[in-house]
Formats: C-alpha cells, structure tokens, sequence
C-alpha cells in the first residue's frame, strides 16, 4: 500500500461536498428516480470517505468497506427501481407529491 | 473452524432453508408448502440456538461473536419470526397474489437482524443492517391492491436509505481518524490521547452515527417516517417491524455504546438526553390526536424507545452497567412481547376482509360484545404497553425506574412519568372504544358480520401463547431477571 | 395462608360470577354475594377462634411475628421482593368493612337492569380483591402492584356500566390514579435504591424500609411521592377533582364501592406508610397537610351545597368528611388518629346508604337532579326515613359514628393547633346545611301527584338496616374498634418517635 498521496483531510471535504450534494437532491427533488439518484450519491460519498481513510492508513478495510457499500446501494437501489415500477404503472406518476395519501 | 460453523449455526440453517424456499418457488408455487418451509425455517433455527448455547462465547472471524447476549436476542428475532410467519397465514389467505415470497423475505430480513445483533464490526454491522431493510422494503410493498403500502415502502426506502448513508459517512469519519472499524478496537483507540481537531471529527462522526440510528429507531427529531410506514405496512409486517426491526438495531446499537466505549462522552449523553425527553413527550402527545390504531401504536413506539434511552443515559452517568443493561434487554424484552401480541391480535381482526386493514379506531368499537375474548386480551396488551401491574409492561417500567433512580436522572424520570400519565388516555381510549355499545347500522364495524372474526386454531395458539407469556413474565420475571443479569457484553 | 385464601376466595369467585352468566341472569349477583360472605364467614370463623386479649397486644411495628397473621413467600429474589401479606387490627377492621360494603354494593346493584351482569360482578369482586391486598400488603412493591390493579376493573365497572358521561370520568380517574402511583413507585423504588446502597441489598419489605436512613433532604421529596399518591385517592383539596366526576358517572354499585371502601385505601395509606416511613419530614409538612385537609372539608361542603345533582351532592360532602381524616392523620396523636380511622369506618357506611339512595332514586326517577324531585317522602316512606337517619348521620348527630369520628378529631387537633380547630369545626356547621337542603329538596315539599314509585322492598331495607345498626352501635359504644385500632396506633407511634431520634442524632 502507497498510503495517500493527497492530504487525507482534502479527500473528506469532497466527500463531505458530495454527501451534502445528494442530501439536498434527496430533500428538493420530487422525482422518485432523482430522489434514489441522490440516496446512490450519498452512500457513494460514504464510500469514498472509506477508500481515502483506508488509503491513509495503508489498510485494505477501508475498500472492502466501498464494496460492501457498493452492493448495498446495489440492492438497495435494485428494490427502489422495483417500487417505482409499481408507482409507475398504478399511480401514473413519478412525482411524490401525487402519492400523499398518508398524512404525515 | 467447525466450531465456527456451530456457533453461527442457526444463521446458517436460516440460509439455507431460505435458499431451498427460493427454489421451491421457482419449481412450483404453492403457498402452504411455502408456509411450510417458513415456519419449518425458524422452528429449526430456534433448535440450532441450542447447540450454539455450548461454545459461547465465540468469535466467528473479527466480524463476528457468537454469546449469550447476541444469543438470546436471536432467540427473540425468531421468534417474532415465526409468529409473524404463524399469522400470516391467516391474514394472507384472503388476500390476493402470490404469497409464496412473503415468507422468503421474513426468512431473510430475520437473518439481517441475526446479523445485526452479533455484529461487532462496521461491515456486519452495515450487511445486517441492509439485509434487514431491503427485505423490510419489499415486505411493506407486499399488498398487490392499494395504495398505501406502496407509499409507505418508498418513503421507508428513502429514509431508511439516507439513514444508512449518514450512519456510515459517520463511521468514516471515525475510521479517518482512529483507523480501526472494530467496535472494541474503536474503544481501544479512544482511549488513546487524541488531537483537538480530529476530537471535532470524532463527535462529528459519532453524531452521524447516532442520527443514522434514531432514524431507523424513530427517535424524536427523526420520527416522521415511523406513523406513515407503520399505518401503510400490512399489519403482521408493522408488527415485525416494531418487533424485529427496532428490537435488533437497538441490540446492535447497546452492544456498539459499551464495545466503543461511547458512553465517555458527556456531550453525547447530554444530546441523547434532550432526544429521549422529546421522544418520551412528543411521542405521547402525537399520539394523542390519532384516530388510527396502528398510528396510535407507531406513536407510541416513539415514547417507548424514548424509555430505553434512559439505561443509555444511566450508563453514560454510571460509566459503568449498573443496572442499565439489565433493564434495557428486559425493557426490549417486554415491549418485543407486547407489540407483537397487539399487533398480532390487529392482524386477526383483520384477517377476514381481503382489501385493506381493519385499522381505525371506530371499527373495534363494540368488540367487547362481539369477541368477549379478543378484546380482553388486546386490553391485556393495552395495560400493557401501558406499564400496568401483572403484565410484563410493568416490569419492564419498573427496570427503567429504577435505572434511572439508580443514575438519579431526576429530569429524565419526570419525562417519563409525564409520558406515560399522556400515554394512559390513548391506551384507555381504545379500551373504551371496545366497550362501548355498537352503533346501529352505522360505519366501520357494523359492517362486519358480528361473527365474522373467525379464529383459527392457529391464530388462538399464537395470541394465547403471547397473552401468557405477557402475563408469566409479568407476575414471575425472576427467571428472565436473573437470565438476563447474567448477559454480559 | 389465611390472608392469601381471602383475596384468592373474591379473584376466582369473580372468575365464577362470570362464567355463570351462562345460567341465567340472576345467577352471578348470587354468587357474588355468596363469595363475598364466605369470604367474610372465613375471616370470622378465624377471629372467633382467637383470644380477646390477642387483640390488644401492641405488635412490633419492626416483627411481623407479633402481627394477627402473616403470611409470606419469596416472590422475586432478585429485587428482595416477597409476597408478603400481613394483618394487624387496623388492617382487620378496614378489611371486615371492605367486606361488609362488599355485600352491601352488591344488593344495592340488585335490581338495576345491566347488561353483562356476570362480567359486572366480576369487576366488583375483582376490585374488592384489590383492596383487600392493599390493607394487607406489607411488601411495597406488592402493595403498589394491589394499588395500581384495583384501578382496572373500577374502570372498568365505570366505563361500561356508568351514566352518561362515563368516557370523560373513567379516564380522568384512571389517569388521576394513576399519575400519582408512578410518583409513588418513584419514591419507592429510590427508597428501596437508598436502602440498597446504605446495606448491599435489595429490599422492598415495610419492616425493611421502615429502619432506613433517608437524609432529610431526599426524606421531603420522597415523603411527597407518597403523600400525593394517598391524598390523589382520599382525596384530598387540591386533587380531589376526579371524584365528584366518578362518583356521580358511576353505576350504584361503583360509587358504593369507591366511597365506601376505595378512598380508605388513601387514608390508609397515609397512616400506614407515610408519616411512618418519613416521621420527620411529615412532621414538617403537617401544617401545609391540615391546611389541606382544612381547606378539603370547607370547599367540600360549600360545594356540596351548591349542587342539584344528588350524587353529586354526596360526592362533595365526601371530600369535605375525607378532609377530616386528613386532619387527624396529620395531628398525629392518639385521640386524632383514633378519630380518624373511626371516621374512615362511619363514612364508609354512611356515604355507601347515600349513594344507595341516589342509585335507588335514579332507578325510580330517570334523573339525578333534586330541582325534579321534592315531595318524596309521600311516595316512599320508608326510603325518606332511611335517608334522613343518614342525612343526620353525615352531619355529625350524636350517637352516630360519624359524631364520634368528627369529635375525636376535633379533640385531638386542638391540642396541636386550636385556630385550626375552629376552623375545622365551621365545616360541621357547612354540613349541617347540605345535608338538610338536600332532605328538603329531595324528600319533603309538595309531592307530585302523578307519580308512582316502589318504595325500598325488604332486601333494600336490610342492607339500609345493617349499615343503621352499625353507625349507631359505632356511635353508643365505639370501644371495641378503638380498641382493635389501639395498639396499632400504639406501635406507629413508637416507630415514628424511635425513627425521628435516629434522624434527629445524625
């Protein structure tokens, strides 16, 4: 292992900017697929985080950890598009403003 | 490493019936033999804790421990498994579709939650937790008619979604700094002096953490998903979930506090306590307003995680178990007992009509009179979530009274005296409800067949089963106390 | 054994009552009553197998070997907890009138047409249970859990069988009870933790807690945890909003059982628990208790006055005689705390045959309000004469207990503070008010012509005939139930006073 070339804290500004990114993408956009968009940008800036602390400390955990993330947002994803198959076919409509059936 | 295999051997047997359920479904669907296999499923899984007793404690790779603690709370996942397995199948068989994967995804989501309560690193702790919430998703869309699961399970998704990515940038920042993903090496490593700065990163993270797991554990301020996911879910799912779901990740949750050794923090012990007053109160009062049974109950289940934020506290005061630990597995312990009975009994009500959930307040009016039994129990759940003497409830409160007397968190009590004093009107009001006279030919109930409530001879062993444990463990707890009093993590 | 049988005997009679519904209507009252007076029969049959002298022994407050009877079992060893039941001559006469008005509440349910009659009754043996456990229980957390269970079938008895405003009275009595009872497991149970830290062990028996060092600063506030909690269900000014609500929503079996019998758990409570376990801090709070009580027994009776509802009326006149025994438990000497439990016997029966009669009138009239009555006693001759022995009775008429009561509170109050004394005494004034203006409006004035009403039939006039022969017998010769509760008193006093010289020595 190289360690990291860049300072570490450079990494976790760009990661944290990318994780701010997708939580506003997450609370503005009313498309369900921009919303699940924004859920894959964050959980990818988690990882990122992951590569670039496991690179400082010349560890492999820090990937495997961005792998495992990878699959989750895989799967967690795979489910959503699911749903918004559903959404599709029985509400017509992508916008979450149109499924507010329960008030919350 | 065959005793590896047998310390995670009902994991494994919960594997691998869910794997042959998957190719009995892509063969040839038939929902009994499905049923089957589910329920076969989790009663061998139970049998396998057995086995697994003998060489605990163990630790399966660095992953992984195998002890008394993730032990018994397996125990309690499966079953609440198995029960939610055992009421399904009444409640799906009026229900349009193919049922068959229903019980492929409680097989599933159950393993997560295995997972998540032997976790001791950040990746178990990540697949469990995924594991369980991707099923949970698909198990909550279940209903193929209707708009509300549909809903709620999006909703879930996002949030459930975000929740993940939070606790897991917080979990990156930690492992920036201290570079270790272990929770006890995590511990290890706190000790150890640390620069001013990469202190900041570390509360930082640790907040993530914590806001990850208050929204999965619909902790005030982040509870706003909680009434609609559990009014959208099927009923026998809401209960897996209030059962299941929160019981699993608030194990994880304590085993991570004490491993971590999270508890030093008295900034974070200060904004837990600020976050359980809220929950015990605003749970309490939103409740209130509800006119929605499983609203009511989703309500409530806020207040009551807010309860079982006292033992962290009282930990975090201590520094040391005390009382805390035992109180808070009795404390999950009752209230995993009791929500599974009420909602078990919800589903039963529900089991005759194939659309929707009889879930409004007004259709259980008059069920005195028409199910004398039904409703006698489902009060007995109502006292006890309600903490009243006799029921397991109230052992659990006196646990969390006597913690917290223990921490002399004075404020903390007061909250939850409060909190539960609010909690006995929306208790009593559904109470009330059953005993008032059925209105004449009017809404909600009256349009079902007074006898329509048909129980199964299954349906009746379950809710009995819960009913008398609720009642044993209320009138003799010594042997759960001194089980329980002996767990150490 | 004994003590245990007495409280299975009323829980598995209940279980009866309400199977045997499926015989007939009538049938779980009979049965009701049957389980009852076997329960009694059971108690008497003991009693009259002891010696007199027995009686009289002062028993160790500390040794519950020189107590009438006890009985005890480990329950929950990891918390000290243990089933203990124990009897003592206070607990015996609360418990002999605890059965007594069972009986009677009852008969006084008789011939009121409720739906579910064998659930009703089972309710009613349930609640007597309850209370039976709470004058026995000398283990806290066993009595807490007697104190918290009694509350459900009462809740139970109001919200289904009560009148028209049941949904609102049964929830603020249930909620009312039950937030002061978590203050009170909160003092409790931080007793229990104090006793645990100063010992090593945990303990929840009386005889255990009454010997623990509390410092006077906590002894206050866990002294208040109690006294709310006892004064919640007395009730005492200003907590007593719940009953007037109760008692009048309330089927008559249900009012005769929460006036008669279930505010003198609070009272017990008070003498049994509070002064003893915190003597000094209950010493520094009786003037802010008797002014309470004081402030009980005037606001009960101007209130009482005002009202047009019969139970209401009643419910009121309650509060103001329950601040009596407030008075007298706060005084804290002999003469006082013997009135005090002497009221707490007279007012169960006489409140119980003020509620009959309201339950009865109701049954007749279709209205609780006196404004549509008057004139009744042309109609019912029997029920007017009854009513006024009782009127006259509950304002404090010699040769009736209530009299008795009142005065020996008086007695003893003035040796402690004569100006509240006097201000007590305006309360007897009060009553005397009340209690004839209802008279007047109910029973004497011009009768309505067409009017037809049953007079009280014969099992009515021998419950009215019981509760008569008893208030007077308590009225001409209250000495052997001053004697019963004598050495009681006795032992509390040498706790408190040995209790205080600890506190004070540290």
């Amino acid at each position: 292992m190289e360690g990291l070339i860049i300072p570490l804290n450079h990494v976790l500004i760009v990661a944290a900017l990318l994780f701010a990114t997708g939580l506003a993408g997450l609370m503005f956009r009313r498309n369900v697929i921009f919303i699940l968009m924004s859920l894959e940008v964050m959980l990818n800036s988690a990882g990122l985080a992951f590569v670039a602390a496991g690179a400082a400390w010349a560890q492999a955990d820090g990937q495997v950890i961005f792998m495992l993330i990878l699959a989750v947002a895989a799967a967690e994803v795979s489910v959503g598009l699911g749903l918004v198959l559903q959404v599709q076919k029985r509400f017509k409509t992508l916008d979450m403003d149109h499924a507010q059936k329960l008030n919350g | 490493m065959e005793t590896g295999i047998q310390a995670l051997l009902a994991p494994l047997v919960v594997s691998i019936v869910a794997l042959i359920l998957m190719m009995q479904i892509a063969f040839k669907r038939h929902a009994i033999v499905s049923w089957l296999l589910g329920c076969t499923g989790f009663i061998l899984a139970i049998l396998a804790l057995k086995p697994m007793a003998d060489i605990v404690p163990k630790m399966v790779t660095p992953l992984l421990l195998s002890d008394q603690y993730s032990l018994f709370f397996s125990a309690l996942i499966l079953f609440s498994g198995l029960i939610t397995t055992l009421l399904a199948k009444d409640y799906l068989q009026n229900r349009r579709g193919e049922n068959e994967e229903f019980y492929l995804l409680l097989l599933l989501s159950s393993l997560g939650a295995m997972i998540l309560v032997s976790a001791t690193h950040v990746a178990s702790f990540l697949l469990g937790m995924e594991l369980l919430g991707v099923a949970l998703y698909a198990l909550i869309a279940y209903p193929e008619r209707g708009q509300l699961p549909l809903e709620a399970a999006i909703k879930y998704l996002i949030l459930s979604g975000a929740a993940s990515a939070i606790l897991l940038f917080g979990f990156a920042l930690i492992y920036a700094v201290l570079g270790t993903l272990s929770f006890v090496g995590i511990g290890q490593a706190l000790t150890q002096p640390i620069l001013e700065d990469q202190q900041l990163l570390i509360l930082l993270g640790t907040a993530m953490v914590f806001t990850g797991i208050g929204f999965k554990l619909s902790l005030v301020p982040f509870h706003m998903w909680t009434p609609d996911v559990y009014q959208g879910a099927p009923v026998p799912v809401t209960g897996f979930l209030a059962t299941v779901s929160k019981g699993a990740i608030f194990a994880a949750l304590l085993r991570l506090f004490i491993d971590a050794e999270l508890y030093q923090y008295q900034g974070l012990m200060l904004s837990l306590s600020v976050l359980a007053i809220a929950s015990m109160l605003a749970g309490n009062l939103l409740a209130l307003k509800q006119d929605n049974l499983k609203r009511i109950l989703a309500y409530s289940s806020i207040a009551h995680i807010g309860y079982l934020f006292i033992t962290l506290i009282v930990y975090g005061v201590l520094q040391q178990p005390g009382l805390a630990v035992e109180a808070a597995t009795f404390y999950l312990s009752a209230y995993i007992i009791t929500s599974l009975a009420a909602f078990s009994l919800l589903s039963i009500i529900s089991s005759n009509i194939s659309e929707t959930d009889l879930d409004d307040i007004s259709h259980i009016q008059g069920l005195f009179w028409r199910q004398p039994m039904l409703a006698l129990m489902l009060t007995i759940a109502l006292l006890s979530l309600a903490g009243i003497p006799l029921t397991v409830g109230f052992i659990g409160k006196f646990y969390i009274f006597t913690a917290g007397i223990e921490g002399s968190l004075w404020v903390l009590l007061a909250a939850l005296i409060i909190g539960s004093g609010i909690s006995i009107y929306y208790y009593l009001r559904i109470v009330f409800q059953m005993t008032m006279k059925e209105p004449a030919g009017g809404s909600g109930a009256a349009n079902m067949d007074p006898n329509s409530v048909r129980l199964s001879v299954l349906s009746k062993f379950v809710v009995w089963l819960l009913i008398f444990m609720m009642l044993y463990l209320g009138v003799l707890p010594q042997t759960l106390m001194e089980y329980l009093g002996g767990l150490s993590l | 054994m004994l003590l245990l049988n007495l409280i299975l005997i009323l829980l598995v009679g209940g279980a009866i009552a309400w199977w045997s519904e499926r015989l007939g209507t009538h049938w779980p009252r009979l049965v009701a009553v049957f389980v009852v007076l076997v329960d009694l029969l059971y108690l008497l049959n003991y009693l009259a197998g002891i010696p007199i002298e027995q009686l009289s022994v002062v028993p160790a407050a500390s040794d519950p070997s020189s107590w009438l009877l006890a009985y005890q079992l480990d329950w929950i060893p990891r918390f000290g907890i243990s089933f203990h039941l124990a009897m003592d001559g206070l607990s015996l006469v609360l418990v002999l009138l605890t059965l007594v008005l069972g009986v009677i509440s009852i008969i006084s349910s008789w011939n009121e047409k409720n739906d579910r009659q064998g659930f009703f009754q089972a309710n009613i043996l349930w609640t007597l249970a309850g209370v039976i456990g709470v004058f026995l229980a000398m283990d806290l957390f066993l009595f807490f859990l007697f104190w918290e269970v009694m509350l459900v079938p009462m809740y139970l008895l109001i919200a289904i069988w009560g009148h028209e405003g049941k949904a609102y009275a049964s929830m603020k009595f249930f909620i009312f009870t039950q937030f002061s009872g978590l203050l009170m497991l909160l003092a409790i149970l931080a007793l229990a933790i104090l006793h645990h830290s100063a010992t090593g062990v945990y303990s929840f028996s009386y005889f255990d807690l009454l010997s623990t060092p509390v410092e006077n600063g906590m002894a206050h506030w866990l002294m208040l945890g109690f006294f709310i909690a006892f004064v919640v269900k007395l009730p005492g000014f200003p907590f007593h909003t719940w009953l007037p609500d109760a008692h009048t929503q309330a089927p008559t079996a249900g009012s005769v059982i929460l006036a008669g019998i279930l505010l003198k758990t609070g009272a017990y409570g008070l003498i049994r628990f509070t002064v003893p376990l915190f003597p000094e801090a209950a010493l520094d709070f009786a003037p802010i208790a008797m002014f309470l009580g004081i402030a009980g027994v005037i606001y009960g009776a101007v209130l009482a006055f005002s009202q047009t509802d019969f139970k209401r009326l009643v419910a009121y006149s309650s509060v103001s005689h329950m601040g009596f025994v407030l008075l007298g438990v706060f005084a804290w000497n002999s003469l006082a705390l013997q009135g005090a439990v002497m009221q707490m016997v007279a007012h169960g029966f006489s409140t119980a045959a003020l509620f009959m009669i309201a339950g009865a009138l109701q049954q007749r009239l279709h209205t609780r309000d006196m404004r549509e009555m008057g004139g009744l006693w042309h109609h019912m001759p029997r029920m007017g004469a009854v009513a006024l022995f009782f009127a006259l009775a509950s304002l404090g008429m010699p040769g009736v207990g209530n009299f008795v009561a009142e005065f020996l509170v008086l007695l003893g109050l003035f040796a402690v503070n004569p100006w509240m004394t006097a201000a007590a005494a305006l309360g007897l004034i009060t009553a005397a008010v009340y209690s004839l203006i209802m008279m007047q409006r109910a029973f004497y004035g011009k009768p309505k012509a067409d009017l037809v009403v049953a007079d009280f039939g014969w099992l009515e006039m021998n419950a009215m005939a019981i509760m008569i022969i008893a208030l007077i017998w308590l009225g001409l010769y209250p000495q052997p139930v001053l004697d019963m509760v004598q050495p009681v008193l006795d032992s509390l006093f040498s706790v408190v006073s040995s209790n205080s010289i600890t506190v004070g020595a540290q």
